[in-house]
């Protein structure tokens, strides 16, 4: 009787099958878990459009560790084409491909919200990894694959290269965060936010805080690719 | 009779509408057999008569029927590398020969900039180039960011790039610097210095940051203290800080130099300018600013202390270019800078032999994938590179003593 409440027991408190021993869901592969809850959003340093600094609010969601490579991409869409030997490199898309493919693959582009707290969790940090900067925390450049930051730094939730490599496609419209106060002709919903900047470009542009802007169905002949997140049953 | 010269005018007309007529005025190219001279003279006039734009000089220039009956841009959306090159050789050729005519041409290059600002609308930014038309022109959508073309709103019947880069600011205080240095009169030495008070201004009124018709920092325009940037930048706001306050004498400048030195230690970080290692991270191109810029910043600074960390970033970068194979334009002018700024003898003869061989371009035909309402169309069409480099290395080994006149 002991043995079978025991059992019992064991079966009432043992992790289910997406679900880590800490009470964390296990994520799905390929993904890293961000736990529901506040964070410091935006920047007093940055460009106007990334004021105020607020404390913004998301809910749990798994979201990609690395930003889905060409090869990922070919599965969803038979007729795209890359240069040979660039498989691992992230996918350079229009936000209506990088969309379609995260509904294909049961996912969604994740938020503004979303993306910038997996990028830099709940302390306020400028970069992913912290608060300075060096070449080697990045991917150097659009010939290398992606993970291959020197150093790999990781966010603080376990994503790489959301500093960097290509710019990200998020789902938000470009529109001024509540009690920005200055005005922008380009907020509305003509183009997409993209993030995490690209090293064609300069530096402070892969701080975890910049925006940028792009109509969804171009490039604008930027580097941008994306990552996807999943929701959390 | 009178029928005759009806006819004959009438044939003018039409042929001076063609695109093929006035859209190369100048064809004649050098030999590489040629002394230096004589294909420096003919780069130029190549350059002067094919693309020049209202002053600005165009980079790389597409020609009918892919192009326009005058400059266009090409693949290289800008002109201030060019414009700035041109403007440095015309300054140094005035000050060799004192030919009133090159100073002349200078003026209408320096001309060609300012009206860079006038097109914006706003004082103090600066587009990379502009176009006269009264349309979007097809290479926008194609050839560089389709998002920062605008309409001009002081000048009608313009459209200009915006997003001017770090590489773009460098190049203003370097031809402009330059041409206050030793072309410009008095009218134009005045002209010169508010232009760079302006620009410069409105960059420290926004902490730093070159900023666009958006109000956001441009993609390449960080030199801010409060956000992570590159060792180049630094030193390319120290040099444009220095220039500007020896040009318009204001201590603004001077106070920011030394604040952001003193404060944010930039002379320390501009040391690191120079990628060394790993070595596929060398950038001939970042050389290309890094090397103006301390041909700007290290003939003004006299504070010793200073002096020895910009001779070191100097060292750093002659550790590579040393080295160079003299496949890229610029490669011959680093050895000069080097010997003008260090005052050791570097030209060996080999080098002073690149010197000789030195070669602009050649025109070639290429297929252009042209937007339309209806999908893309395939034109074939000349296009043409810029030599700008060339005369600048020209004129500058003329001014510092490095190039014989019988060459």
């Amino acid at each position: 009787m002991k043995t079978l409440l025991f059992i019992m027991y064991l079966c009432l408190t043992a992790p289910s099958a997406n679900e880590k021993v800490n009470g964390e869901p296990e994520p799905p592969q390929g993904m890293v878990y961000v736990p529901a809850g506040d964070f410091i959003m935006g920047s007093t340093y940055g460009d106007p459009d990334e004021r105020p600094q607020h404390i913004a609010r998301t809910g749990a969601f798994f979201i990609d560790k690395y930003e889905v490579s060409n090869s990922e991409f070919a599965q969803f869409d038979a007729n795209f084409n890359f240069p040979q030997g660039r498989e691992e490199h992230p996918v350079i898309v229009i936000w209506e491909q990088a969309n379609a493919y995260a509904k294909w693959a049961g996912k969604r582009l994740p938020t503004e919200k979303e993306w910038e707290k997996a990028a830099r969790g709940t302390d306020g940090r400028i970069f992913p990894w912290g608060n300075t900067y060096d070449e080697t925390f990045v991917v150097w450049d659009l010939r290398h694959p992606r993970g291959s930051a020197i150093a790999k730094p990781e966010s603080p939730y376990g994503c790489f290269d959301m500093a960097g490599s290509v710019w990200e496609w998020t789902a938000d419209w470009y529109k001024p965060y509540p009690g920005n106060d200055v005005p922008m002709k380009e907020y509305g919903e003509r183009y997409k936010v993209m993030r995490g900047g690209s090293n064609f470009n300069n530096h402070s542009f892969i701080r975890t805080t910049h925006r940028y802007y792009v109509p969804p169905h171009t490039t604008a002949r930027y580097p941008v690719g994306f990552r996807c997140v999943k929701d959390i049953d | 009779m009178f029928k005759s010269i009806l006819a004959s005018l009438f044939v003018f007309l039409i042929l001076s509408f063609s695109d093929s007529v006035f859209a190369q005025k100048v064809n004649d190219f050098p030999q590489k057999t040629d002394p230096l001279h004589i294909k420096v003279d003919m780069y130029d006039k190549l350059i002067r008569g094919n693309h020049w734009n209202e002053g600005t000089i165009m980079q790389h220039v597409i020609f009918p029927p892919a192009g326009l009956d005058r400059p266009i841009v090409g693949s290289q959306a800008d002109c201030l590398d060019p414009t700035s090159e041109m403007l440095a050789a015309y300054s140094h050729k005035y000050f060799v020969t004192k030919d009133p005519n090159a100073r002349k041409i200078a003026n209408q290059i320096f001309e060609g900039i300012l009206k860079l600002e006038k097109v914006t609308g706003v004082p103090g930014l600066v587009a990379r180039s502009f176009n006269k038309t009264d349309k979007p022109l097809w290479h926008e959508k194609v050839l560089w960011y389709p998002m920062e073309w605008h309409w001009s709103t002081s000048i009608p019947g313009y459209r200009w790039l915006g997003d001017l880069s770090a590489d773009k600011f460098t190049s203003i205080f370097y031809g402009v610097g330059t041409f206050w240095e030793f072309c410009a009169d008095e009218k134009y030495k005045q002209k010169a210095a508010n232009l760079l008070d302006r620009f410069l201004g409105r960059i420290i009124d926004n902490n730093f940051k070159l900023t666009d018709l958006d109000g956001k920092m441009t993609l390449w325009g960080n030199f801010c203290p409060d956000l992570p940037h590159q060792a180049l930048n630094s030193l390319e706001m120290l040099m444009a800080l220095k220039v500007t306050h020896r040009i318009t004498g204001k201590e603004r400048y001077n106070a920011a130099y030394h604040m952001l030195i003193d404060r944010y230690h930039y002379d320390d970080h501009q040391l690191r300018s120079k990628i060394i290692w790993p070595e596929e991270w060398r950038n001939k191109g970042d050389d290309y600013h890094a090397a103006r810029s301390l041909y700007m910043l290290m003939r003004l600074e006299h504070d010793r202390s200073l002096m020895i960390k910009y001779k070191m970033n100097l060292n750093r970068h002659w550790y590579v270019w040393q080295n160079h194979d003299f496949s890229f334009e610029d490669d011959i002018w680093f050895i000069m800078v080097y010997q003008v700024l260090s005052g050791e003898n570097v030209l060996t003869d080999e080098r002073k032999q690149v010197i000789k061989n030195m070669w602009g371009f050649e025109r070639r035909s290429k297929e252009f994938k042209i937007p339309t309402e209806a999908g893309f169309k395939i034109v074939e069409s000349e296009e043409e590179g810029i030599a700008a480099a060339m005369v600048r290395n020209y004129w500058f080994g003329r001014h510092f003593g490095m190039i014989d006149p019988a060459w």
